[in-house]
């Protein structure tokens, strides 16, 4: 737990801001503000891609959050509070991100960070958060899977949610294996969320004796009109009977497309982070042929299938993406955005703003920063509705830890049951 | 506008000299910047491999891949910097900035823990690589490769200046000489009518006369060729007088 260190700067800062808000004590709540929380309001920081090839992973986070925080603000907020979205648009670029991030918490001042969206960003971000452990700056739930904000030094400034690409790689490496497919290939942007991914598999492959026969990379931003054939190529010459990506949907689905234009017939699966209906949307769109694109197709998730109404959050979940108002500030858009009714990446959205508004709850009337940690410890075997149950503690610091296998069935992505069955050698 | 014969050969001279001036000093730009940015270049980038080998210690032995991978991108900004690559103890990749993949040159190429090479990549250019020891290569290496390419377009970019500025200042030059040499052309003929008509006793018209006026070597020259001219006569009548004498 980072040392709360009310230093002489904080002392000066919030004697000024008490000072400068004493003359309007009772005209505004919003006037009040300190530390992100006003006695109306709380604000959460929020810097993720709205705009660019991967917009639509900030936003469809965006939109899942929203659905669970305005059905919650619409029924009297937490403890007399609403939550509020303080957005900015970092186009899924590290240094936008971090001048996003200095913006939330030196100027806006908000109660912590949350739904960031990306391994590049997040990395570049967590040495803010220690630079402003004072002020007890957190960041809660980021939409990636990488080990920085999971392991010294900065694990102790973010609360994870989802498993980690660890997780998710080692899971696609072993059911590779299994069906006795284990000359995996690579390929994956050329970043830290790529090597995150290639790491992951290097390692579970490590597990079997074997190592990663070929790989490729590409450059983050690329998109589905971008040939890939060359990629293509530089795997196909390592005779690989699998491929793992670590990429977005755009630079996916054009390998997808290009690997089986090219003659790479093999099955390739993609990490959670990849929008899995975006991929699927590319690949169906640009041919009248999709299934000879998607049918060895396996995409790893790190929350259940939507489609599965037997999980209790399901119903829920599907039925407030379509009453609650999900937009988002048009000012945040730079051209017309077309909302998917579901997906996983707004499930996850959905998920992460669930526990967040639990948290927040348990912070009781008087919410304050640095009890924040101690409120998320308080999180015990909590049921957000997925069959899995949430607990944190010092030493525990991601909440979920299952991942799950989806394939394309009739166009849409559905839990994969049997590996053998689909991808046997 | 007439140049004189005789001047033509200044001219040519002058071209000439312009030309020698040019091509060496082009020739010294050439080395100048290309010694300067060489060694620029391999300062720098054994600087960068050095802070990236030191740093590299605590990310290998304490964080994640991911993390190695996010600090060398930061790197690949710099100017000149082309790609870095970063090997364990055993050889292995383990971060590296390569799109759509490894060159098999790097793949296949020696890579020593603590040296400097020449390498030619197909399809993307020649480099200079710079290669640093992590933990006295007991944690790995790292290398980076500057694009000389760029040495040689500073190189160009250089020179073409250079001739740029040459070029200028020799078309001045160019402009300034001929006009000279016109003015100074002009006086040699006004002379020169002066002479003929002294010799030919025809009538001057009056802007040749003028030449007598100046108080430089065509005045001068001039007033010699009045002297001799007027001498000239005065031998002649000299002749003429004594048969005058023999009649009277």
């Amino acid at each position: 737990m980072p040392p709360h260190r009310l230093n002489r700067r904080s002392l000066v800062e919030k004697s000024l801001k008490g000072a400068a808000a004493l003359p309007f004590w009772g005209l505004g709540n919003r006037l009040c503000a300190t530390d992100g929380v006003t006695d109306s309001e709380f604000i959460l920081g929020v810097s993720a891609a709205f705009r660019g090839p991967s917009r639509s992973l900030g936003i469809e986070l965006y939109r899942g959050s929203q659905a669970y925080f305005r059905h919650v603000n619409q029924s009297g907020g937490i403890n007399g509070r609403t939550v509020r979205l303080q957005c900015y648009d970092d186009g899924y670029q590290p240094v936008p991100s971090v001048l996003n991030t200095l913006k939330l918490i030196a100027e806006d001042d908000v109660f912590a960070l949350f739904g960031y969206v990306g391994t590049p960003t997040v990395t570049r971000v967590l040495p803010l958060l220690k630079k402003f452990q004072d002020r007890n700056a957190y960041i809660f739930f980021p939409f990636t899977g990488a080990q920085p904000q999971r392991q010294p030094p900065y694990g102790d400034f973010a609360f994870n949610l989802r498993a980690s690409y660890a997780q998710e790689t080692a899971g696609l490496v072993h059911n590779f294996v299994r069906v006795g497919r284990s000359r995996v290939a690579v390929f994956y942007q050329a970043d830290a969320y790529g090597r995150s991914g290639w790491a992951g598999v290097r390692d579970a492959l490590a597990e079997h004796d074997k190592t990663i026969v070929g790989e490729a990379t590409y450059k983050r931003g690329t998109r589905f009109t971008d040939s890939m054939r060359r990629q293509v190529e530089i795997l196909k010459e390592t005779n690989p009977d699998s491929v793992i990506c670590t990429g977005s949907y755009a630079a996916c689905a054009a390998f997808i497309r290009d690997s089986i234009d090219f003659g790479l017939e093999v099955p390739i699966a993609n990490l959670s982070f990849v929008g899995s209906e975006n991929l699927l949307k590319l690949l169906v769109d640009s041919t009248d042929n999709p299934e000879r694109y998607t049918r060895l197709l396996v995409n790893s998730q790190v929350v259940p299938s939507y489609e599965d109404l037997s999980i209790p959050v399901i119903p829920e979940y599907r039925s407030r993406m379509t009453t609650v108002n999900t937009d988002l500030p048009s000012d945040l858009l730079d051209e017309p955005y077309t909302p998917l009714l579901y997906s996983f990446v707004s499930l996850e959205g959905y998920l992460n703003a669930k526990l967040m508004t639990e948290i927040l709850t348990r912070m009781g009337d008087q919410p304050a920063r640095e009890r924040l940690e101690g409120a998320v410890f308080s999180v015990k075997d909590f049921d957000l509705g997925i069959n899995e149950l949430v607990s944190f503690s010092p030493r525990r610091r991601q909440g979920l830890q299952r991942i799950y296998y989806t394939m394309v069935d009739d166009r849409k992505f559905v839990t994969l049951r049997d590996w053998s069955e689909r991808f046997a050698k | 506008m007439k140049i004189q014969r005789i001047n033509r050969g200044t001219l040519f001279g002058i071209f000439a000299l312009f030309l020698v001036m040019s091509l060496s000093t082009s020739a010294l730009c050439i080395y100048t910047v290309d010694t300067h940015l060489s060694n620029e270049y391999r300062t720098n980038s054994g600087g960068i491999a050095k802070t990236i080998a030191d740093a590299s210690v605590d990310i290998l032995l304490n964080r994640d891949l991911s993390t190695l991978q996010s600090f060398i991108d930061q790197f690949i900004d710099i100017q000149g910097v082309s790609y870095i690559y970063i090997t364990d103890e055993h050889g292995g990749f383990v971060a590296h900035t390569f799109v759509p993949g490894i060159p098999p040159e790097i793949i296949k190429g020696a890579r020593p823990d603590n040296a400097s090479l020449d390498r030619n990549i197909a399809g993307m250019g020649d480099f200079f690589e710079v290669s640093r020891p992590i933990l006295a290569g007991l944690a790995g290496s790292v290398h980076v490769g500057m694009d000389t390419g760029l040495i040689a377009l500073k190189i160009q970019q250089a020179v073409g200046q250079q001739v740029y500025l040459i070029s200028c200042i020799f078309l001045a030059g160019v402009v300034l000489a001929t006009w000279l040499m016109y003015r100074s052309g002009r006086h040699l003929d006004s002379l020169l009518s002066y002479a003929q008509s002294l010799a030919m006793s025809t009538a001057m018209e009056p802007k040749v006369k003028l030449v007598a006026d100046r108080n430089d070597e065509y005045g001068t020259l001039a007033h010699l060729f009045d002297y001799f001219s007027s001498k000239q006569e005065g031998a002649l009548q000299e002749q003429e007088e004594p048969g005058a004498d023999a009649h009277s």
